[in-house]
């Protein structure tokens, strides 16, 4: 058992404590505690500026290996950083999509020149990066992309032509990595590519998509025999999917546990305003704000499990499976009983034209999340098929 | 014991649903949303022409004489198509409590609504704001223990926004030209109506029909949202099959459906309660109002589910009805007031439980 951190790691969160108090002020004063989830919008410039001061300050890159200019922390460290980080309030990242997915990736399958290419870039939070995996027809099965890539013999390019969806930070991006089918024929799985692609380029056109919230955290990205360099695609033609499927396992790693801080937050406001307003004097609304708060603590202890047993690779894949369906759904309640809470002030917005208050935006958000990065019902999928073996559903 | 509705009630039903299928749209209501009042006169006057608007009011003022209980199938349309115009507050709020004041102010307000020339708009102080303020020809507000009427020039309204663009929330606060005589000041009006009627009567009664309104709408929400995720998982193809033929995700709708045909007797039997005037009334309206709001809300959480990431889209016109089922569920009592008015009863002394109460009427 282990329910503590080192002495060396208490030192690594007070340091990480000290510097967002010493740094989140001044021009970023006004960033703190925005850019998140429902908020990704605001604030775009300020917390690009962001991002190249956690580079100054030596927080980017974190878990990448020294060689590549990483930190090498180890995942308790990233944990802790990721904690103090949102319980600073530090706005939304930029530059998370290069630095958590991007990164390793090319780390784990990419060439050496890839790597001195794109790397440092991500470091400096400089170069943004969004993500082209969804498609029109390509949601819960993934593996049913169109976006074609067509290699040009006479300009050694690859031409991508196709449609992605559902891509943050689009507008904002410098690169975009996109898999696409090299094999015309192919179906599945097999016969895709990962792809890099600088995203200035007449081949691309990005239109936002408007939320239920009225705002744009997502774009279309339309291809139109956009360039690739012959040298940017990330292993071979036709294995873009083993890399796809990389990317996926970071994504779903420990990138995600600094979240419970963010949570933290919100669960306070609820239970702050439920003190306020009479709502905490309702029994029904009591039991589900201590539900709630025995939620955090259970994602919290199982996050500390995983610490404890898991090695410093960075696979927490199966961890990862029963994580995202608990918080999704968690979370996703939490906005629910903010309503509740709420009361007859729920509906009532702080102002026109539909300016959201910060739960009300919290609550529609979390409509999506039992829904991105893997519905609830493929989550559940994955776990009776993986984890516990059932047979796979009759498909096609 | 009879829960069926009359054959007259359900050609009604059925005669409102086309017409309402025709013209309330998903696009016209987007259309009201860029509109400084979101409220079309047009659409009103075609309301009237079939009669709903003066549907209640009483026959010696030229409606149709009809209750809650005729108008409650009609409610549930109005919820189905989201109806931004104030039909069911008229009927199932506004009116009653006309009826129920009496006197003059009945005689002059009713003959005009029947006619499609007024409108009256009810407001409770637990709601906040006033729903439809600016369209009010004559406001009919409760503060406290007391009730005041106001014409439109007697007060100042202050616009709130809403989650659900359709709905438009005023705060009213009286201005200085109180010399119209239906002003009361700090005076209750309800001491010079035709019959007495407590202050605690009133609210009750109002708030009972009110919350009796936002069931029955969101019942039509529920159906409305649950309707539309059944043709996209119809629709939707992913690993080769419709979406709606995996298990997972027919479950989701399943479960909606059996939480909203659940609802709807009980949103039947409030009806009856309401227009019969029974003293069980409150309960049953709290139980009808519960269950009918926790379906739409299961129907917009899993209808959004079912459409993915396209459900939490501006464009995909789900979260219309979706936020009008939000506002709903919350206004006209939130579920922790029906909760608590069902417990009080439960736990109150020769509270009338079990079997033999379940089809108790009163003489």
């Amino acid at each position: 058992m282990k329910l503590s951190f080192s002495a060396e790691d208490e030192r690594f969160r007070a340091e990480v404590a000290d510097w967002m108090v010493a740094n989140l002020c001044g021009e970023f004063e006004g960033i703190r505690n925005r850019g998140g989830p429902g908020d990704e919008h605001s604030c775009v410039e300020e917390r690009k500026s962001w991002e190249r001061k956690l580079h100054e300050g030596g927080w980017t890159g974190l878990g990448w290996p020294r060689e590549y200019g990483g930190r090498g922390a180890s995942i308790e460290q990233q944990v802790i950083f990721n904690e103090e980080y949102a319980r600073a309030g530090g706005p939304g990242r930029m530059g998370h999509i290069g630095e958590t997915l991007t990164g390793p990736t090319l780390i784990a399958f990419g060439t050496e020149e890839q790597k001195q290419r794109y790397l440092p870039g991500i470091l400096r939070g400089e170069d943004l990066w969004c993500q082209g995996y969804s498609e029109p027809g390509a949601g819960s099965d993934l593996a049913n992309v169109k976006t074609r890539a067509r290699f040009d013999a006479a300009g050694k390019q690859w031409l991508i032509s196709g449609q992605k969806v559902w891509t943050s930070l689009a507008h904002e991006s410098r690169y975009c990595f996109v898999i696409a089918r090299t094999d015309p024929g192919s179906v599945g799985h097999k016969g895709l590519g990962f792809f890099l692609l600088a995203m200035d380029q007449p081949g691309i056109a990005v239109r936002p998509i408007e939320q239920i919230t009225g705002t744009c955290e997502f774009n279309e990205v339309f291809f139109d025999e956009a360039a690739c360099a012959e040298n940017d695609i990330v292993g071979a033609p036709g294995e873009g999917w083993q890399v796809a499927m990389g990317l996926l396992g970071f994504e779903r790693g420990v990138s995600t546990l600094g979240q419970q801080m963010l949570f933290q937050n919100e669960f306070d406001e609820v239970l702050r305003i439920a003190r306020e307003n009479g709502a905490g004097a309702d029994p029904a609304i009591r039991q589900r704000i201590a539900d709630a708060h025995v939620g955090l603590r259970i994602m919290r202890f199982n996050s500390m499990r995983m610490l404890s047993g898991g090695g410093d690779d960075g696979s927490l894949s199966r961890e990862a499976m029963i994580y995202k369906l608990y918080w999704a759904t968690w979370h996703r309640n939490l906005g629910k009983l903010a309503m509740d809470v709420l009361g007859a002030e729920s509906e009532i917005l702080d102002g026109a034209p539909y300016a959201l208050n910060r739960l009300q935006s919290l609550y529609l958000f979390t409509r999506a999340d039992t829904i991105y990065g893997g519905t609830n019902q493929i989550q559940r999928n994955l776990i009776a098929e993986r984890a516990l073996g059932m047979p796979r559903e009759p498909r096609g | 014991m009879d829960f069926t509705f009359t054959e007259d009630q359900l050609l009604f039903q059925n005669t409102v649903r086309d017409f309402l299928a025709g013209e309330v749209t998903p696009q016209r209501i987007r259309a009201s949303w860029e509109m400084e009042s979101g409220r079309d006169p047009a659409l009103w006057r075609q309301l009237n022409e079939l009669g709903l608007v003066g549907m209640t009011v009483p026959e010696e003022f030229g409606g149709l004489g009809m209750n809650e209980l005729d108008f409650v199938l009609i409610a549930q349309e109005c919820g189905y198509v989201a109806l931004p115009e104030p039909l069911v507050h008229t009927a199932m709020v506004a009116v009653p409590l006309l009826r129920q004041l009496g006197g003059e102010l009945a005689a002059t307000w009713l003959p005009r609504i029947a006619a499609g020339e007024s409108i009256v708009i009810v407001g409770l102080e637990q709601n906040l704001l006033v729903e439809d303020a600016h369209m009010a020809d004559l406001l009919i507000l409760q503060r406290g223990d007391s009730w005041f009427a106001f014409t439109p020039e007697q007060v100042e309204l202050r616009r709130n926004e809403s989650v659900d663009r359709s709905r438009r929330l005023f705060a009213v606060t009286p201005n200085k030209k109180g010399s119209d005589p239906l002003l009361k000041g700090s005076e209750p009006f309800f001491v010079s109506t035709a019959r007495p009627v407590g202050a605690g009567e009133l609210l009750e009664s109002t708030l009972n029909r009110g919350a009796l309104a936002c069931a029955a709408q969101a019942l039509g929400l529920a159906q409305r949202m649950v309707d539309m995720a059944v043709a996209y998982s119809c629709d939707r193809e992913q690993f080769g099959k419709p979406i709606g033929s995996f298990q997972a995700v027919k479950h989701l709708l399943a479960n909606v459906a059996v939480r909203l045909e659940f609802a709807r007797a009980p949103v039947q039997r409030a009806a009856y309660s309401v227009a019969n005037g029974e003293p069980q009334a409150s309960r049953a309206v709290s139980h009808a109002k519960l269950l009918a709001c926790e379906a739409a809300g299961l129907a917009a959480k899993n209808s959004i589910q079912v459409h993915g990431a396209m459900g939490y889209t501006w464009e995909v016109d789900l979260h219309i009805f979706m936020k009008k089922a939000w506002a709903l569920s919350n206004t006209w009592g939130d579920a922790a007031v029906h909760k608590a008015r069902i417990a009080d009863y439960i736990f109150s002394e020769g509270a009338e439980l079990g079997a033999g109460a379940t089809f108790m009427q009163i003489a």
